[in-house]
């Protein structure tokens, strides 16, 4: 069982103030003539407390990247330490349980569970990682995010922006180390999409979270500290935003 | 531990609230399954508690000592009566005549004594509780009082005695262990059935003594000691804890297969769990990824997931216990006529228990392999847009269903009555299922190496059998049980009524007369000559004995009898031939001579003999009228019990019997309009003869396989309803991919009729191989069930049974594309987005 005070004893490996470290990571699928090269070799380290924008085209690898370094999936070749957890050798369960308080996932489709109340929604990781007064904290982010009046509506009652605020609340409610968000504005309108991002800015801001953005906008990409280019998996810019 | 389980049941009871609608499948199968189960159950125990509570009633004594043409001799009588309170009842068939002789009646006639009943209540119809009647009175149940017209005060005459009726039957406590009637009963005294005259050497009565006994003693004790006293009296005792044994076996009997033919709608109802199980988890594919990401890992995902599953189906079940433990209250009030005691309303925790078992048991069993697949849903997946990565099922997960199976065996096989018939059944049907699951699989392999045909409808037809993600194993499991039940049902419903057409054989007499007296044997014969001169009269010997001693055991010391060996239960009737009998044949030994005048022998019937393990020249020792008569088997015979004669499985040669004193019966055929007339005059020239029509023997006959037919129908209705279920279940788990093609295919210009058309082609193709494979198997079940477990002639109306074969086929061809209406009435452009 990987508890999140694994980081300590793991402190040796990555330096404190870093917040993802990949090694040369590489990921395939298929095998033989049927094998596909995904990632062909990622060496990318981010300090805590930054935001980083990754972009590329599609196909260029970014949401495997992302996969690999939330702890979805499992890279082919290389290491990957997040918040101090050497999620390379970990199998899927023990990458869940790696996972709880260190990671925070914002996804397009907001992916909200249809049968729970947005107060749930919020709740449920807490849970999990077994913190007490778990409706207490998430009825406080859900306030945080301006849904302070929708805690008993479930998805389907809530508008498109709304998800997503209830989304990132549960990304941010147990205060994980990283926040990754693939494309969180891929569903919505300009305006929406807009204050959505700012939220995110803003509650990155309030916890000190580490922030790793997978936009097609550069606009966006700007307002982070630093921005990633992918291309046919190998990282073909990094520089300051 | 504990609080993984609680965090657990926390999202499991919060993700599930209210929202059964993706396991209505598994709530209807397992409630269908559970609740013909606990209903059969109930049903069943409700019967054997009651015979059992009312054993003393049922019985007419805490003990019962039965024998045949004769009754007890002062000596026994004494040793009966230092036993405990005694009750004495003679009980015979006669014939009751109207003083003016226009109308007879063949009757149980019973003589009781003044302590009669000794148990329970016998109630006249104006609710006064009697005992015997006065010597000249007698009472009679309403069938006699409709049937010859009387009234209460009218006169009846039996033998050389008339009688006044003074009361019509409202209950007789012991009519239960009485056994077979013949023909309405009446109640007189003991003196007044011994004025008929009809009690001689010879005539065909059954002496009974019930004894009431104190408290202290056991009657199974008292039972043995008195045959210790008495070895040679072939008594036939019965005690209170088992008054009726030959109704509960029934009871029991049909309650086994009953609830074999449930557990094996609970088998069918368990592949719709299976369905229902799959069809929801991939429902929720979206939510297990969230979950994982959210940090959950597989086993708290398989944790949730399986209480919401053991939630649903505990509710299932318990509305399938409460369906079932009611269901007796109804068929009591529906079909209590035709039940042989109408039990009280009570629960009976232990077959709701079963059935619970059962049901659980079965849920497990097909909601495991769904459950570990869907722990493996990878998190990544959400990412990506996958959704079909389903994983193999892990070890884990096959132990526990290897232990389900287990579990749900040892259960069937542990509250089995008769083992190797249940565990026959058991393996027939796992069979089946098992057959049919490679068909699933051989069907989609043939599919996929098939040429494809040039037009594209058909060739879509046969893509969609074998494409990812069809549900082609699912719907042949579901169509093959389907029809073969409907199948087995026909097969087994035409035997039954060809059965009940062919009990009476074309040639089979118009009556049976018994208790002609032997020396007015030959009048008889001329009197139903001057009636009919074309009457055919075979008149034979009959005795009754028991059998003491075979192969050198005696019958009294063994503790069970030999499966199948009847023969040895009480007394039989045995007669006495120089010639082989009508209707038989000897198949091993020899016949002996017309003139044989040597030490006893005789010739057994083949069965029987097989049952006891005879050989020829085996000892063979029958007790008649109190003495002992050792013989050897000479010969075995193969009997033709149908063709409605005198039929016995013991014959002796004259010499050894002819002495001993005895009646003849007599079978009589002659045509139907002559009948009435022989039944008013026989009756009246030979007062102590009974007749019976043997129209109304056989009319009785019908009944009893009438109604296990409908038993049998209705307990396969519920299995034919879970197919169903499983059929529609099938359906809708695969709609998703035929929403996608018929929306692809609406894009490209086809009509709605042009998708129903593929659909159709589809379904006809199962439909017709499986109709062909559900023909054997049903015939097999059929067969099986006929031959083996009622032991009748296996003769199914073969028209019938195809014919039945089809409507199925199309019934559920019928279904399975009205399961597909919501697919075509799909909207491409909003399906588009959705999926």
């Amino acid at each position: 069982m990987i508890q999140k005070n694994a980081a300590s004893s793991d402190a040796a490996a990555v330096e404190p103030h870093i917040a993802i470290a990949a090694r040369n990571v590489t990921l395939s699928l298929g095998e033989g003539t049927a094998r596909v090269d995904i990632l062909r070799g990622i060496d990318l380290s981010i300090e805590e407390g930054k935001t980083v924008a990754l972009l590329g085209p599609s196909g260029s690898g970014k949401s495997s990247l992302m996969a690999i370094l939330s702890g979805l999936e499992r890279a082919t070749g290389g290491s990957v330490d997040i918040a101090g957890a050497d999620f390379g050798t970990m199998n899927e369960d023990q990458l869940a349980v790696a996972r709880r308080g260190r990671v925070g996932i914002v996804l397009q489709a907001f992916h909200l569970l249809p049968t729970m109340t947005a107060l749930e929604n919020v709740a449920v990781p807490l849970e999990l990682d077994g913190r007490p007064d778990p409706f207490e904290i998430a009825a406080k982010e859900l306030t945080a995010v301006g849904l302070g009046d929708r805690l008993g509506h479930y998805p389907t009652q809530l508008s498109g922006g709304e998800q997503q605020r209830v989304a990132i609340a549960r990304a941010m409610a147990s205060r994980p180390t990283i926040i990754f968000a693939d494309e969180p504005t891929g569903n919505l309108d300009g305006t929406t999409g807009e204050k959505i991002i700012t939220l995110l800015f803003d509650r990155q801001k309030a916890t000190a979270a580490t922030l790793l953005i997978i936009t097609h906008d550069p606009e966006l990409a700007k307002r982070c500290d630093r921005i990633i280019e992918l291309r046919d998996g190998l990282i073909e810019r990094d520089s300051a935003a | 531990m504990s609080a993984e389980l609680g965090k657990a049941w926390t999202i499991a009871r919060r993700d599930l609230r209210g929202r059964f609608v993706g396991l209505r499948l598994l709530i209807i199968c397992l409630f269908l399954g559970v609740a013909t189960l606990a209903a059969i159950g109930s049903l069943t125990d409700a019967i054997t508690d009651e015979l059992a509570n009312r054993g003393q009633a049922i019985l007419g004594g805490d003990l019962e000592i039965a024998v045949a043409q004769r009754e007890a001799t002062s000596e026994e009588l004494v040793a009966l009566r230092n036993a405990g309170t005694l009750s004495e009842t003679l009980r015979m068939q006669a014939m009751a005549r109207l003083p003016d002789g226009s109308d007879t009646q063949l009757v149980e006639l019973k003589g009781v004594d003044g302590a009669y009943p000794l148990y329970g209540n016998f109630t006249l119809e104006n609710g006064q509780t009697v005992t015997a009647p006065e010597p000249q009175e007698i009472y009679v149940t309403p069938a006699l009082m409709q049937r010859l017209s009387l009234k209460l005060g009218d006169k009846i005459d039996f033998g050389e005695a008339s009688f006044t009726i003074s009361g019509v039957i409202a209950e007789e406590p012991d009519r239960l262990s009485e056994g077979l009637s013949l023909g309405p009963v009446a109640i007189t005294s003991l003196d007044g059935l011994r004025a008929t005259k009809l009690i001689q050497p010879g005539s065909l009565f059954e002496s009974k003594y019930r004894i009431k006994l104190p408290a202290s003693a056991i009657p199974r004790e008292v039972g043995d000691r008195l045959s210790e006293q008495f070895p040679n009296a072939a008594w036939e005792i019965k005690t209170r804890d088992d008054g009726a044994p030959s109704t509960r076996r029934f009871i029991e009997r049909m309650g086994q297969f009953l609830t074999l033919v449930g557990l094996a709608s609970l088998v069918i109802a368990g592949i719709g769990v299976g369905n229902g199980v799959a069809s929801y988890l991939r429902g929720k594919q979206g939510a297990i990824a969230t979950l994982k990401i959210l940090g959950a890992d597989s086993a708290m995902i398989f944790r949730i997931y399986l209480f919401q599953i053991i939630a649903v189906a505990l509710g299932a079940i318990a509305l399938g216990l409460v369906i079932g433990a009611l269901a007796p209250l109804a068929i009591i009030q529906i079909a209590g006529d035709v039940l042989p005691i109408k039990p009280e309303f009570a629960i009976y925790p232990v077959p709701l228990l079963v059935s619970a078992l059962y049901g659980l048991l079965i849920a497990v069993i097909f909601a495991l392999p769904p459950l570990s697949r869907a722990k493996t849903v990878p998190a990544a997946g959400i990412i990506r847009g996958e959704g079909k990565s389903w994983r193999q099922i892990d070890r884990q997960s096959w132990i526990g269903v290897g232990l389900a199976i287990a579990a749900i065996i040892a259960l069937a096989l542990g509250t089995a009555n008769e083992t190797l018939f249940s565990a026959s059944f058991i393996g027939a049907a796992v069979a089946i299922l098992l057959l049919l699951t490679a068909l699933g699989a051989l069907i989609r392999w043939l599919a996929s190496k098939a040429p494809r045909p040039k037009h594209p409808l058909l060739r879509l037809a046969l893509t969609s059998l074998h494409r990812p993600g069809a549900q082609t194993g699912q719907l042949v499991v579901a169509l093959g049980l389907g029809l073969t039940l409907f199948a087995t049902l026909a097969a087994i419903q035409t035997s039954l009524t060809n059965e009940i057409r062919s009990t009476v054989p074309r040639d089979a007499p118009s009556f049976f007369v018994l208790d002609i007296p032997v020396e007015r044997a030959d009048a008889f014969r001329a009197k139903v000559a001057e009636t009919s001169q074309d009457a055919e009269v075979n008149i034979v010997p009959t005795l009754r004995g028991t059998i003491t001693e075979f192969r050198g055991q005696r019958v009294s010391e063994l503790e069970t009898l030999p499966e199948g060996a009847w023969v040895l239960r009480g007394d039989r009737g045995l007669t006495y031939s120089a010639t082989i009998p009508e209707g038989s044949e000897i198949v091993a030994g020899a016949w002996w001579p017309d003139d044989y005048d040597g030490p006893p022998l005789v010739s057994v019937d083949e069965e029987q003999g097989a049952a006891m393990g005879l050989k020829i020249g085996d000892s063979l020792t029958v007790s008649l009228l109190g003495v002992e008569i050792p013989a050897k088997v000479a010969s075995f015979r193969k009997v033709n019990w149908r063709n409605f004669g005198f039929n016995y499985v013991l014959v002796f040669p004259p010499s050894v019997l002819a002495n001993v004193p005895h009646n003849v019966a007599a079978t009589i055929q002659l045509e139907t309009a002559k009948e009435d007339s022989l039944l008013s005059i026989l009756p009246k020239e030979f007062p102590s003869i009974s007749m019976v029509k043997v129209k109304e023997i056989a009319s009785q006959i019908g009944d009893i396989l009438d109604q296990m037919a409908t038993a049998i129908a209705a307990a396969a209705s519920i299995a034919i309803f879970s197919g169903i279920a499983v059929l529609i279940g099938a359906i809708a788990a695969s709609r998703q991919a035929r929403v996608y093609d018929s929306v692809i295919l609406k894009l490209l210009g086809a009509t709605r009729a042009q998708i129903l058309t593929v659909q159709a082609i589809e379904y006809t193709l199962l439909a017709f191989l499986l109709s062909a494979v559900a023909l054997g198997f049903g015939l097999f079940a059929g067969w099986f069930v006929i031959t083996q477990i009622f032991e009748f002639t296996w003769q199914p109306d073969w028209g019938i049974v195809l014919l039945t074969l089809g409507i199925g086929a199309v019934a559920t061809l019928g279904i399975g594309l009205l399961g597909s209406i919501p697919v075509l009435s799909a909207k491409p452009a909003r399906a588009l987005r959705e999926l």
